[in-house]
């Protein structure tokens, strides 16, 4: 089963433009990192600037409208992410506790869709979409 | 660049609904010019907030808080990961997107930190680590 960890700063919402995490931190998040790959449930995972570098999109009746960060009304964005791939939402939840987050963050677990979740008239629909991801196929229920 | 295209969380997804055909070719569609112009690196939806779990952090405690989660307009319903020139590209990609829900709906676009960008920051041992970890997961053969 894969599972995303979603780490939510809080404050991250209002963070300038260029913010760092500092070396400190990013020295042990890498020993975390490190520690999911030697386990071998780590697929991927990645850091985000902060929404003052972003932007965001609304569809009302369809019609795009861009607006750019930051968003001074959100309470909660997110920091980074991790994928990974465990055996069950118990295992997902061990992992996240590992985490060296401090008490100013969560980490939200989600478990992600695959291909065999979807009913057969949504997997007809999606046919090709995981060979457009071809470090994905394993997931295609055959 | 790298931009992650955060889908937010709506009504319908929170209820774990299905999307329906007309939505499913639009987007099949979409998703398929995405990858002829080089723009897609990945993408996933996820399982409603009620399937999920937070994990609160205070020294060295940790506290699981099962979901659902109440605030559905700070939720993600899924994600792409896209290689774009510039954040107006990403931007002008997004508008031609097909409405993701038969809602009102909103789509994130936040830039992807590299490794330049951390500049002296990082030491060389740690860039050297974060170089390897990439380097193993791009070959990673899922089991």
């Amino acid at each position: 089963m894969r599972f995303m960890m979603l780490m939510i700063p809080k404050g991250y919402e209002v963070a300038e433009a260029g913010t760092m995490p500092s070396a400190d931190a990013v020295a042990a998040m890498m020993k975390y990192n490190e520690s999911l790959k030697k386990a071998g449930v780590l697929l991927s995972l990645d850091g985000l600037h902060p929404p003052s570098m972003g932007a965001r999109v609304t569809f009302d009746g369809g019609k795009p409208k861009v607006t750019d960060g930051p968003f001074t009304e959100v309470k909660e964005v997110l920091g980074g992410y991790w994928m990974i791939q465990v055996r069950s939402r118990e295992e997902a939840i061990e992992w996240a506790k590992r985490c060296p987050a401090s008490a100013n963050e969560i980490i939200e677990i989600r478990q992600v869709q695959e291909f065999a979740d979807f009913p057969t008239d949504v997997q007809k629909a999606l046919d090709g979409f995981t060979d457009m991801q071809p470090h994905l196929a394993h997931t295609k229920a055959s | 660049m790298r931009f992650m295209i955060i889908i937010k969380a709506t009504p319908t997804s929170e209820a774990g609904a299905m999307p329906d055909q007309k939505l499913l070719e639009a987007m099949g569609k979409f998703n398929e010019e995405l990858v002829a112009n080089g723009i897609m690196l990945a993408g996933e939806g996820l399982q409603a907030s009620s399937k999920g779990a937070r994990v609160h952090f205070k020294g060295n405690d940790r506290t699981i808080i099962d979901g659902p989660f109440a605030e559905t307009k700070e939720l993600i319903a899924g994600f792409w990961i896209w290689q774009c020139q510039s954040l107006d590209e990403a931007k002008a990609w997004v508008k031609r997107c097909p409405n993701p829900f038969n809602e009102e709906s909103e789509i994130e676009i936040r830039q992807v930190f590299e490794l330049e960008d951390f500049g002296d920051e990082i030491t060389p041992e740690l860039r050297e680590s974060e170089e390897r970890l990439r380097a193993e997961l791009t070959n990673r053969k899922p089991n």
